[in-house]
């Protein structure tokens, strides 16, 4: 019953009306104004999908639109997505199912529980069915199918930054015997620039303070829960095997985490396939170890820092202290928060697979959300913006760049302040 | 002489609530209805389920009024009217007129029980064509197709496909006079979504509203069971026009969350008409000589704190002849009108 009549848009190179040239300009209303017909259908259709069963409980508060980290660079919302399915849209072909960074702060105010982290992934798998997958995303995940990363490098190649880490880095396939911790190394650390310097700044500090650990090293496979949230559960499910039978082949008693999705994907999404772990954000890790840092963080670092709450470890689960309070220890560090912090911290645009989709987001949005939160970093005056999610340091630094702020404000994950104070560098 | 009667006068859910409260604290109660059976509205306008709870309307009231007949102490006088009144509290002489003629009755205290009736789509200032288009109908046409478990389209006897509400007619308008909202027609409406997706469950329903006010409990246990499980469509904006198109209704309006107009075709549309002062309660206040307010319902001069006083003491108002009221408002306030109306008795004798 939906009518997608279009009329011919009206275009003109070179047109003078009455003295007044009105070349280029054209009739912007070349789509159909008039709303001819609701189709609930489609509603019902994303309600039938399991974990699509909320969107059609929306009623229009709005109260999602205020906090959406998209809608404030875009226009895109949650409760715009209701109407727009409501009034004949597919969302599984539409843009809006791209832009969501699935970052959980609509869910966190919503009165009805429209839950966008678990509509998303749903709909998301329709397109990845149907084959809708924006190419960017697309490729990023066949480089995880093929390389077990999204960025396609070489696996043989995901523990190489460890031969300039200044300390030995155990690997779990040599060392052959139990350890304390297994730290779960994380794409972006093992690969990224940055990410590489915080990983030899983690194995600086956990050498320094006598932690029995290990790696996996080229065992280690990305973790999939941003594929899972971007539609693809299947190569989730596909890592989490391997991932998990890779962790059964050794002993350790802890998992510790670089970064706050693989902490997302082990503590609440592996059980269900088998892989139960105690698991701890390295910052969680840390926050023991604080006095015995604190004797050892000789260098004051003279910085006013803000912190970046990642949505993963704060708002999806509940973690905000852990970050700060070593923030906190870091001797000649003022910690300045920025005015969406905490509960309501504001999105890098990372999550969700927005990772891999900074290029189709563009055409929908007036600024990348990690420019928008750097020019909120900027606002406060610090000189560090202090991060803790391997996604962020390459997001930011970027962004510093794009929004002209180079030489003002850098982009440092914690570790790597705890390892600089530590160094004495 | 003081009497120790109180006069209730309405049959409806307030007066026979009022009546027995009266009865079952030992004083005697004469009830005056003027149609030929009890009820009241709901059974009048063959209400099909209560909107709190949904329980069947006849059942609910059947046994209410069966409480009333059956009780000795409660004089019940079906087709009679109330045309004058002379006297003070405590001793009240209440003119009644039935078909054989007239009689005077004594009485301590009365208590105005009057109602409320359906605003009569006639006066809309929106084009909706009620007394034109079959389809066109109101929430007490459609309540009557409720209770026979039939709801079809009138123009042509066939399962409508797409039904829609119209929210407000004849309620908040500075231009018809009722500036007030009444009150029960967003849950009315969204009750009898639920019915009829109950009674055809291919039906797509849809509600165009101002805001919706679903105060209380209504929102839990009406408003969100129509949207989530029964998927009732609630659109903001209030559709103006109803046009026929081929044999659907075409309705017009904006549709304010997309900033667009919006033209969809239905084939019914019920129009969620809100209350007016009975015809009943106007000529009480005349017979009993009771302030009224703007609007004609009888006027309560401290309605938060004293809800059920008018301007003459010893008559009480009970339920809709006050203005809209709900059914568990209308039952609360003809308890506390009985109370009073029998202190009122007591503090005269």
């Amino acid at each position: 019953m939906a009518q997608t009549v279009k009329a011919t848009p009206i275009e003109k190179e070179q047109v003078v009306i009455d003295g007044v040239d009105i070349s280029g300009h054209w009739n912007r209303m070349f789509e159909q104004r008039v709303i001819f017909n609701y189709t609930p259908e489609h509603l019902e259709e994303i309600a039938a999908l399991p974990g699509g069963e909320s969107l059609e409980w929306c009623y229009q508060c709005a109260k999602c639109i205020g906090v959406c980290p998209v809608d404030i660079v875009g226009d895109y919302g949650p409760r715009k997505i209701y109407r727009k399915v409501q009034t004949g849209t597919v969302l599984a072909e539409d843009s809006d199912l791209w832009l969501c960074t699935t970052c959980r702060n609509c869910l966190r105010v919503c009165p009805k529980e429209v839950d966008m982290i678990q509509i998303m992934p749903a709909v998301r798998e329709v397109a990845v069915n149907k084959g809708t997958v924006p190419s960017e995303l697309q490729k990023a995940f066949e480089n995880t199918a093929r390389y077990g990363n999204p960025l396609g490098e070489n696996p043989r190649k995901r523990a190489d930054w460890a031969k300039d880490a200044g300390v030995p880095v155990p690997i779990m396939g040599q060392v052959r015997r139990p350890v304390d911790i297994l730290w779960y190394v994380s794409t972006y650390t093992s690969y990224h620039q940055r990410g590489k310097d915080a990983a030899r700044a983690m194995a600086r500090v956990f050498s320094a303070l006598g932690v029995d650990w290990g790696i996996l090293g080229a065992e280690e496979k990305d973790d999939g829960d941003s594929q899972r949230l971007a539609g693809e559960k299947g190569l989730f499910e596909m890592l989490a095997e391997q991932n998990i039978a890779t962790f059964g082949k050794y002993a350790f008693n802890k998992l510790v985490v670089s970064g706050p999705h693989e902490y997302n994907a082990f503590k609440r999404f592996y059980p269900q396939l088998g892989g139960e772990y105690e698991v701890e954000h390295y910052t969680q890790f840390l926050r023991p170890f604080i006095p015995r840092l604190q004797e050892m963080m000789k260098k004051p670092l003279n910085v006013k820092v803000t912190f970046h709450d990642p949505c993963y470890l704060g708002r999806h689960n509940g973690e905000y202290d852990a970050p700060r309070d070593l923030l906190r220890a870091i001797p000649g560090g003022t910690l300045t928060e920025m005015g969406r912090c905490r509960e309501n911290g504001y999105c890098c645009g990372g999550g969700g697979g927005g990772m891999w989709l900074d290029s189709f987001s563009r055409d929908y949005t007036t600024m990348r959300l990690s420019d928008r939160r750097v020019l909120e970093a900027v606002e406060t005056g610090a000189d560090v913006l202090a991060v803790c999610c391997p996604f962020e340091v390459s997001r930011f630094e970027d962004a510093v760049k794009s929004t002209g702020n180079a030489g003002r404000l850098v982009v440092k994950d914690i570790i790597e302040l705890v390892d600089e104070s530590m160094r004495g560098a | 002489m003081s009497s120790h009667r109180v006069l209730i006068i309405g049959g409806g859910p307030a007066g026979l609530t009022a009546a027995r409260h009266v009865s079952d604290l030992g004083f005697h109660a004469t009830l005056i209805e003027k149609q030929a059976q009890l009820g009241g509205t709901p059974i009048a306008s063959h209400y099909a389920a209560l909107t709190h709870g949904f329980r069947d309307a006849e059942d609910a009231f059947r046994d209410l009024i069966h409480q009333v007949t059956d009780d000795k102490q409660i004089d019940v006088r079906l087709n009679s009217r109330v045309v004058g009144c002379e006297g003070r509290v405590g001793n009240f002489n209440v003119h009644v007129a039935n078909g054989a003629g007239a009689e005077t009755l004594d009485a301590g205290a009365i208590i105005v029980a009057t109602g409320f009736e359906h605003f009569d789509p006639a006066r809309e200032t929106q084009i909706y064509n009620y007394y034109t288009y079959p389809d066109v109908i109101t929430l007490a046409d459609m309540e009557l197709m409720l209770k026979s478990k039939t709801v079809t389209r009138r123009s042509n006897g066939a399962l409508p496909e797409r039904v829609c509400f119209i929210q407000c007619v004849g309620s908040r308008d500075r231009q018809i006079g009722n500036e007030y909202c009444s009150k029960v027609c967003c849950g009315v409406a969204s009750k009898q979504a639920i019915e009829i997706k109950q009674l055809v469950p291919t039906a797509k329903l849809f509600i165009f509203y101002i805001d919706m006010r679903m105060y209380g409990y209504w929102e839990n246990e009406i408003y969100w069971p129509a949207q989530e499980k029964y998927k009732v469509n609630y659109i903001k904006g209030i559709v103006t026009e109803v046009i026929q198109k081929g044999d659907k209704l075409l309705v017009r309006g904006e549709d304010t969350t997309m900033g667009r107009p919006m033209e969809v075709t239905m084939d019914l549309v019920v129009l969620s008409v809100g209350m007016e002062p009975s015809a009943g309660t106007k000529e009480i206040a005349h017979a009993l000589q009771l302030k009224q307010n703007k609007y004609g319902f009888i006027e309560v001069p401290h309605e938060s704190l004293d809800p059920t006083v008018t301007s003459t003491p010893g008559i009480f108002v009970a339920g809709a002849a006050a203005g809209p009221k709900d059914l568990d408002d209308t039952m609360s306030m003809a308890g506390l009108a009985a109370l009073r109306a029998m202190a009122a008795v007591r503090g005269a004798n």
